[in-house]
């Protein structure tokens, strides 16, 4: 590969090579049954040059040398097309990494019957806990990945791991009444997946969903679970604290470093190191040491983060947040591990102590969200009255609002973390609002 | 061709399989991004590989691969993996039987983007961001172009040979203006399959675009929070298509009908007669092909014919399921995917009336015109974002509203459809089910009773 890199000096003042080679293996579900098995495999390569500050990028799905050597003449041409970005500063220089954490090889050759045997163990399980449930859809996988990241400042760092997940979906139709689509998920760095816990939450969620229950035009506490959180943030905040919008002065953030932006109950940081992190990375995808960033604690912003590119035009350097686009071969200021620090008391116990609130499990509509200022429109569904301490049934309805005057609601943490490995990755609580305005249906 | 030929008969030698499939690609793609006059993405890329899907023991194998020395084993390994999958299957698998087709599908494209000069994309790049620039709000533009073409080749071992010289172009903008404080974001995407670098000069040029995305910025910018519930909605071509996609489009999903109310109304009612939604092809249409990625040839198909539930579409599996002949609708993203059933142009067809008769007799309503991201759920409940709208006041387009989105159960709202309109407008973009796919949407204006809820 230094070969290569060498050989990339006659075209380029600046060179990067970053392989990436994967074995996915899954299995999916369809109406109560396994509907397909799936292995993918095989590598990309981006080469990212730069030549009188004039950009080239090339991406192949190979790392033959043979074929890298054609994607580095391909990217020479594209630089050459390119015009000069007079920002551009340098690639990323060498830097110390901590020490990394050891992967799982029992992920690296999993076989699919590992996998079928979960999934067909959670669909009889839910159909012998409810009869009139139909496990609409689900997926158990197993995803390994090895990068190696080099560039001729002389960074060359090479990573491996894997993660499994699970999921199923249910539809529980009963008395005329069809559920909407009610999902539970775990996913972890070995193949102990909690196939019994998904199907005990999600069962749970279906026979909330049997009964019916209106939503009203009011103001009431409302708990979000890990799935509407991660969404919501996802949209409406996490976008805000990218470097590249305080300098492009598309984030309301600008100049609110040190301010109360939440309530105290909150902090928010980016922890690739955390116990429950899917992919614990030394290294982000421009071979910059990962660190643990907070952004919010106990309701104060602290700071954004940037990538190798922002980070140099604003001064600060990269936290480690630049993030490999594989599709266009760039690289975006993006999150790892997004955590929301647990509290001390249960979700039952939180529960408990309504009179009368909601219990959000998903939002629909969270991508319309506008993180230039926060604002969101979004439907509560699948979501659950809450009366007296007990959830009573399910329910739809509309929260729109912003989403900093939200964040100072927050009055409670649970317990319990709950990793979402969709959208951004995010390990979270539930956590609980207080006066949210919803728009019943 | 003739590695995968062989490869074929290899495995239908040595192996005991109900179907083989390979799908073979070799695309070339070219990528712009340029944010803020800065191409934070300018980059070649060179997409080669197979796609194998195995029926065996009536469960299904997949495996994918971007190395394509040893086909032979890749088979072996999908077979494999559908034996894993059989041992558990209760109903076997089984295609609806379709006559084999040895086809080369040429482009529709009179100027394909390879051959528009790389130059000629960055300046009109440049040129689109400088023009929305011009307008003084605008802080921030970002544009991400895309174009690709190459080879696609589909083999079955029941005689399917079609090759396809493949193209597309794809272009999303995204601007943040700002001003007497507030921030506002707005979208706008154009692609297409038939239309080559002509998208660009000729059908959607930069004033075009330019014109549409200060139009709906400066509508959120002036805009008025709207007050919350249900009111008379006039909803414009883009919404409308939006709604026929999330909310009754996938319904009609074979794969996903089975699920969804959609299932026990089939034959039945479910709108006034004057409401006619189909899938099928349409002049410019992201999601126009002539087979799927099956080798069945794309029928049109009306999924409500004067207000009756008619058809859903199909894969070569559910075809068989449910007794009814595939129509073309199986769809994989690449040759990293198998094909699921996808919409390609989900439509509502045009009706009677103008656009003022729609709105002339509203005394307060709202008018939606675009949408930020839409979703929903499979009981056709329904939200979307609203990117730009406007009050209606006795009878008349007043002033905007900003950052809101309307939400209903579509089959609820269907039933509240008073008017339809007599023209028609179709916007693309992509449609995600754990792949992405090339999508169309569209139809007329269309007036709303009540049924959806503003807020």
């Amino acid at each position: 590969m230094e070969n290569l890199i060498r050989f990339g000096g006659k075209f380029f003042d600046e060179l990067e090579i970053a392989v990436y080679r994967s074995r996915d293996v899954s299995a999916s579900v369809e109406l109560n049954e396994i509907s397909m098995a799936s292995s993918r495999s095989g590598a990309v390569t981006v080469i990212r040059g730069i030549k009188d500050k004039r950009l080239g990028l090339a991406v192949i799905d190979s790392d033959e040398p043979e074929r890298i050597r054609e994607a580095i003449e391909q990217a020479a041409k594209m630089a050459k097309l390119n015009s000069p970005d007079e920002n551009w500063v340098s690639l990323p220089e060498p830097e110390e990494y901590r020490r990394k954490v050891k992967p799982n090889y029992e992920l690296k050759d999993v076989s699919p019957d590992a996998l079928v045997e979960k999934l067909v163990r959670g669909i009889k399980l839910a159909r012998e806990k409810d009869e009139n449930l139909i496990v609409a859809g689900g997926e158990g996988g197993v995803g390994w990945e090895e990068s190696r990241i080099l560039n001729s400042h002389g960074i060359d760092i090479s990573q491996e791991g894997g993660a499994a997940f699970f999921f199923l979906e249910f539809v529980g139709r009963k008395k005329g009444i069809v559920t909407p689509g009610i999902f539970d998920f775990d996913a972890r760095r070995n193949l102990n997946l909690d196939v019994e816990g998904v199907v005990e939450r999600a069962v749970q969620k279906v026979r909330w969903a049997y009964n019916v229950e209106k939503s009203r035009n009011e103001e009431v506490p409302v708990i979000l679970g890990p799935w509407a959180i991660a969404g919501l943030l996802s949209y409406a905040l996490f976008p805000a604290f990218s470097g590249e919008r305080l300098i492009k002065g598309t984030t309301p953030l600008a100049d609110r470093t040190g301010e109360r932006i939440a309530s105290e109950v909150l902090t928010i940081y980016d922890d690739p190191f955390h116990p429950l992190a899917i992919e614990p990375i030394i290294a982000d995808g421009e071979g910059v040491p990962t660190r643990k960033n907070v952004l919010i604690e106990k309701g104060i912003f602290k700071s954004f983060v940037w990538d190798n590119y922002w980070g140099r035009i604003h001064g600060t350097g990269s936290t480690g947040n630049g993030k490999r686009d594989t599709g266009s071969g760039g690289v975006n200021i993006g999150f790892h591990s997004m955590v929301i620090e647990k509290g001390n008391r249960t979700l039952e116990d939180v529960v408990g102590e309504i009179k009368r609130g909601y219990l959000v499990d998903g939002f629909q509509g969270a991508h319309s969200s506008n993180p230039d200022n926060g604002n969101f429109a979004v439907t509560a569904n699948p979501a659950f009255l809450i009366e007296d301490g007990e959830v009573k049934g399910a329910s739809v309805f509309l929260i729109a609002g912003n989403i900093y005057d939200i964040l100072k609601e927050a009055s409670e943490v649970t317990r319990e973390q709950t990793v979402m490995p969709f959208m951004t990755t995010m390990i979270t609580p539930h956590v609980k609002f207080e006066n949210v305005r919803i728009a019943g249906k | 061709m003739e590695a995968l030929e062989r490869a074929l008969r290899w495995a239908e030698e040595n192996l005991k399989v109900d179907y083989i499939e390979l799908r073979y690609e070799d695309l070339r793609k070219t990528t712009l991004g340029l944010k803020d006059g800065v191409f934070t993405s300018f980059t070649g890329k060179l997409n080669r590989g197979i796609a194998i899907r195995v029926l065996a023991n009536g469960a299904w194998g997949f495996s994918s691969t971007s190395d394509l020395a040893n086909l032979e084993k890749k088979i072996e390994e999908a077979y494999k993996l559908a034996k894993a999958a059989a041992t558990t299957k209760r109903e076997r698998i089984e295609l609806a039987e379709v006559k084999p087709v040895e086809d080369f599908v040429k482009s529709r494209m009179k100027v394909r983007p390879e051959e528009t000069d790389i130059d000629e994309k960055v300046n009109h790049l440049r040129e689109l961001e400088r023009l929305l620039k011009e307008d003084e709000a605008v802080k921030s533009v970002q544009v991400r172009y895309e174009d690709g073409g190459g080879r696609k080749l589909l083999l079955t071992n029941e005689g399917m040979r079609i090759e396809w010289d493949y193209n597309y172009l794809y272009q999303g903008v995204y601007v943040t203006g700002k001003a007497n404080g507030k921030l506002a974001m707005a979208r706008d995407s154009i692609g297409a399959v038939d239309y080559g670098w002509e998208l660009m000069t000729d059908h959607e040029p930069n004033e075009k675009v330019t014109e549409r995305l200060l139009r709906k910025m400066h509508s959120q910018l002036k805009g008025i929070a709207p007050r919350r519930g249900e009111f008379p909605i006039v909803a414009g071509p883009i919404v409308v298509g939006i709604i026929a996609h999330e909310a009754l489009g996938h319904l009609a999903e074979a794969d996903l009908t089975i699920n969804s109310p959609f299932k026990d109304l089939i034959g039945k009612r479910i709108a006034p007669e004057y409401v006619t939604m189909s899938e099928r092809h349409v002049e410019g249409g992201f999601g126009n092909d002539r087979y799927d990625d099956e080798g069945v040839p794309v029928r049109d198909i009306r999924i409500i014919e004067n207000g009756v539930l008619k058809g859903i579409m199909l894969n070569r599996e559910y075809a068989h399921r449910w007794n009814m002949e595939p129509n073309g609708h199986a769809r994989a993203e690449s040759y990293r995917y198998p094909p699921i059933i996808r919409m390609r142009n989900t439509v509502f067809e045009p009706g009677d009336h103008s656009l003022e008769e729609l709105i002339e007799d509203i005394k307060f309503g709202y008018y939606v015109v675009d949408f930020r991201g839409g979703q929903a759920q499979l009981n056709s409940a329904f939200q979307v974002g609203v990117q730009e709208g406007y009050v209606i006041r006795n009878g008349e387009i007043a002033e905007p509203i900003r950052d809101t989105s309307i939400t209903g159960v579509a089959i609820e709202a269907l039933k509240k459809i008073s008017a339809v309109g007599n023209d028609f407008g179709l916007e693309v973009g992509f449609c995600g089910k754990g792949q992405t796919a090339f999508v169309s949407s569209g139809g007329p204006h269309m007036k709303f009773e009540g049924g959806i809820l503003i807020g």
